[in-house]
């Protein structure tokens, strides 16, 4: 799986780091970042194929870099990562064109998985 | 005791949700950082890792662990989020086999068995959330402190022509049946019940030749 290249974003940076840790064994290229400002950044200097977002940080929110990627007319796929209280904001975020969204503590399977259908859908 | 208002139980409501999403997080994690584990032991040989087979058996336990905790944290944020709203539509087989799930560390200790009978057909309605599962809560509590040790506990909601019934009852063992809901001590307990009841307004009758407390409710609801 070494052609894909994923940006995982979340403000757990203990989560962050070790999720990237395990998709790189599993041959996934994976860059991280702790908050939204950074996701911007790189996602506007090295596209990644498939960005996972974490709905609720401090700052900009995965919601927010969502819309910001739509009024860039950034096309990347986006997964998102929901907490309690915060499904609501999938559901918004499939609306703002999300890929999917999945509940933490996620399966790395399922995200894989997700990370694949992503890839070949959006080539 | 002093009654706490809604703004009170909301705040503590609040929190609750707020630590709840923390623990969540800490709980995504440490499953992640068990998983890495397990990734780097299937990576290594048995030779160059002391240990190799006891920790190949030990660490998934702390995953199995992590899962029981979410399962825990998503039902105890379940529960914070009864006081968002004073009232609110529920859905009864959800909303008591939640309690059920909340209180089970109760009986266990008393080694009794919560069980949990859902109704036959769906029952939406709009009530007070917690003060409903607090007047379940009670009639839970009153058989483990009213009876001997071991036993059932089965509480089963059905509809009862324009009325909804939630049914608690006791299988088991009572040293004396005539105290059952009739010696002083229950007074205080059944008070307390009384008044969630009314607040409800509902209603209880309490039966101890069956050993089991009726909570009875006027329909208000929308019937599926």
């Amino acid at each position: 799986m070494d052609e894909y290249r994923v940006l995982i974003v979340d403000d757990e940076k203990e989560l962050v780091t070790t999720i990237a840790e395990r998709l790189q064994i599993r041959g996934i290229q994976t860059d991280t970042a702790t908050d939204g400002e950074t996701a911007l950044a790189m996602i506007e200097e090295n596209p990644p194929q498939v960005v996972v977002l974490d709905v609720m940080m401090p700052g900009i929110g995965g919601i927010e870099i969502l819309q910001r990627m739509n009024a860039q007319n950034i096309k990347i796929p986006v997964i998102l990562l929901t907490g309690y209280g915060s499904t609501e904001q999938g559901t918004e975020g499939m609306e703002l064109g999300a890929f999917d969204y999945i509940m933490k503590p996620c399966d790395l399977n399922i995200l894989i998985s997700k990370i694949k259908e992503a890839v070949k859908l959006y080539g | 005791m002093k009654e706490m208002s809604e703004k009170e139980i909301a705040f503590i409501g609040k929190i609750t949700a707020g630590v709840t999403h923390e623990i969540n997080n800490a709980l995504a994690s440490i499953k992640e950082i068990s998983g890495l584990m397990e990734d780097l032991l299937s990576m290594s040989s048995t030779d160059s890792f002391p240990h190799h087979e006891k920790f190949v058996k030990v660490v998934p336990k702390i995953r199995e662990q992590v899962e029981r905790c979410v399962t825990l944290t998503t039902q105890l944020n379940k529960f914070s989020h009864l006081t968002d709203e004073y009232t609110a539509q529920v859905e009864l087989n959800d909303f008591i086999g939640h309690l059920v799930f909340l209180t089970q560390r109760f009986a266990r200790i008393k080694r009794v068995d919560l069980k949990y009978q859902p109704a036959d057909q769906s029952v939406k309605f709009s009530t007070i959330p917690i003060q409903l599962q607090m007047a379940i809560y009670y009639c839970i509590t009153y058989f483990l402190s009213h009876t001997d040790d071991g036993g059932k506990i089965i509480i089963h909601p059905f509809m009862n022509g324009e009325q909804y019934s939630i049914r608690i009852k006791y299988e088991g063992e009572v040293s004396d049946k005539t105290k059952l809901f009739n010696d002083s001590s229950s007074k205080e307990e059944l008070l307390i019940l009384q008044d969630v009841i009314s607040s409800l307004e509902g209603s209880a009758e309490f039966d101890g030749s069956v050993q089991s407390i009726n909570l009875i409710f006027e329909v208000r609801q929308e019937n599926n």
